[in-house]
């Protein structure tokens, strides 16, 4: 049902922002279809940066990305929203339109595809409705779709917002810091649904986080940005105190861990 | 997982010794406000040439005046149902008409959710235009090109409201929370489609309130432009007011009284239950 993940490629890569400020400098990265790739960094690294270039939300000014077999520069209209199709995204602030239920926010995911007059009139075909079930039951929480989305927990939005990105189908799904706004119990749940629906369907997932225990612990990959470049990419239990500080540029902090120190050390 | 990562506790540092700022003193600046408003008021009425003597000297026709004011006559009443309903209906069609214009035009003139400059600016220069006639104005034009009664006062607030309710709206829609807009762009939708799905539930009871509000408007505004002759109780007042039949012009300001205090009262409650 859901095509394969896509894989995904920087091609010295680089954003420079019109106000003159460098997001990211010549990277290149391969990162292969349905890998699941966490991305760390201080914030002003570029983490949110090498996201948003990825699905040109933010437009990367030289080198190229190739999603699958697709290459992102230049591309507008119709082609460049085909590509944001295929591509879902996870945001910190859950995104989600907060006056209406949550099964239209998930709808959304449906978008590219649905007819105008179909979206104006609010007439979803059967078939879109059914897929948003799906994808709500996917993160269960499919008892809330009639539920208005501000009535829902963090945690609960911001599953809300994956089973979204599921009714895309997409081949890659982007996450933005998806645990930021979250406590820490709830921020586990997230991430083991991003890795349970990256592990079962194949979908390619790049997460950004900035809690190290977090990336070490669901980042199969890690990929670390310092000042716009990338100064590590490993196995995430391969990144020690060493790798951190190197990447963060200073000694770590307590700050810079989820859970309690107690469970680290 | 191996422990890899240990923590130092922070240790604790005395709170080094800090200057508390000065108090700002401000008051000066109320002061010359103040003083440059008030200075602009007496400078506006001496040019004017305001003339309050003649509140003393026309003080027998006043006193005159308002004892028939004061004693309404209530067995006008039947005449006055006709254009009372006129009045109702005029407002309530005007509304209606103005909404649903109303509401895609505010799209169009609000930046968050009309990413084209040049239909952003012509659009909003269209609405600067409409605002910029008063809608007595606006009733005194149709009420010569069209005719007098009902249709023109209709006309007439229909323009005057798309004027506010775009203002409004679309000015809402500048300060709403575009999360849900920007999650369906990057899901590959385009403006008009993220605009309807996310955008539009949340702008919605604002929508409706205001639209609840420009009705009430309307009751007063439809009074009033009935004097040059668009219709309802406003022509009424004109025809008793020049015959000085003050009984029965009293009569028809209780009842405009009546009615907007009704609508305030229904107005701010169905408000109340919108905007949770």
């Amino acid at each position: 049902m859901t095509p394969a993940g896509a894989g995904i490629c920087f091609d010295g890569v680089g954003v420079t922002y019109p106000n003159g400020v460098v997001g990211l400098r010549d990277v290149s990265l391969d990162i292969e279809p349905g890998e699941m790739v966490v991305v760390v960094g201080l914030s002003g690294a570029g983490k949110s940066t090498l996201v948003r270039s990825i699905n040109s939300l933010v437009p990367f000014t030289s080198g190229e990305i190739t999603v699958g077999d697709v290459a992102v520069s230049g591309l507008r209209g119709k082609a460049l929203r085909r590509l944001r199709s295929e591509i879902g995204m996870v945001f910190q602030s859950f995104n989600l339109a907060r006056r209406t239920t949550v099964l239209n926010n998930v709808l959304m995911g449906r978008l590219y595809a649905a007819p105008t007059w179909r979206t104006m009139l609010g007439l979803w075909p059967a078939s879109d409705v059914e897929l948003a079930m799906q994808s709500l039951e996917r993160v269960e929480i499919v008892q809330k779709a009639y539920a208005n989305a501000s009535e829902l927990s963090g945690g609960q939005q911001q599953r809300v917002a994956i089973a979204r990105t599921l009714a895309q189908q997409p081949r890659v799904i982007l996450a933005d810091e998806p645990v930021a706004s979250l406590d820490p119990p709830t921020s586990h749940v997230v991430m083991r649904d991003l890795q349970r629906i990256n592990a079962e369907l194949g979908i390619t997932v790049v997460v950004n986080l900035h809690f190290l225990d977090l990336a070490r612990r669901y980042g199969n990959r890690l990929i670390g940005l310092r000042a716009g470049e990338v100064v590590y990419d490993g196995p995430g239990a391969d990144a020690d105190e060493k790798v951190f500080e190197s990447i963060y540029g200073r000694s770590l902090t307590a700050e810079d861990v989820l859970d309690t120190p107690a469970r680290l050390t | 997982m191996s422990a890899a990562v240990s923590m130092s506790k922070p240790t604790e540092h005395p709170p080094p010794a800090q200057q508390r700022p000065v108090r700002p003193r401000t008051w000066w600046k109320a002061a010359a406000v103040l003083v440059v408003v008030a200075a602009v008021t007496v400078w506006s009425a001496i040019a004017v040439e305001v003339d309050f003597g003649a509140l003393f000297r026309n003080a027998g026709n006043a006193s005159r005046t308002i004892g028939q004011l004061l004693q309404p006559d209530y067995s006008y009443f039947p005449e006055t149902v006709r254009p009372l309903l006129e009045t109702l209906e005029t407002a309530v069609i005007s509304t209606a008409v103005a909404a649903v214009l109303s509401l895609p035009i505010s799209f169009l003139a609000s930046r968050a959710t009309d990413p084209s400059t040049p239909l952003l600016v012509a659009v909003r220069f269209v609405m600067n235009v409409i605002r910029s006639i008063p809608d007595l104005l606006y009733a005194s034009l149709f009420v010569t090109a069209v005719a007098t009664g009902a249709l023109s006062g209709i006309l007439a607030l229909v323009l005057f409201n798309i004027g506010i309710l775009v203002k409004l709206v679309s000015e809402a829609l500048d300060g709403l929370d575009r999360g849900g807009q920007e999650a369906a762009l990057a899901a590959g939708s385009g403006w008009i489609k993220a605009d309807r799905s996310a955008m539009l539930p949340e702008i919605s009871p604002i929508y409706i309130s205001q639209t609840i509000y420009v009705l009430e408007l309307n009751i007063r505004a439809s009074t009033v432009i009935g004097l040059v002759g668009a219709g309802g109780l406003g022509m009424l007042i004109d025809k008793v007011r020049t015959f000085y039949q003050y009984h029965y012009l009293s009569l028809v300001i209780l009842e405009i009284l009546v009615l907007v205090v009704v609508l305030e009262f229904v107005s701010s409650y169905a408000r109340r239950k919108l905007v949770r």
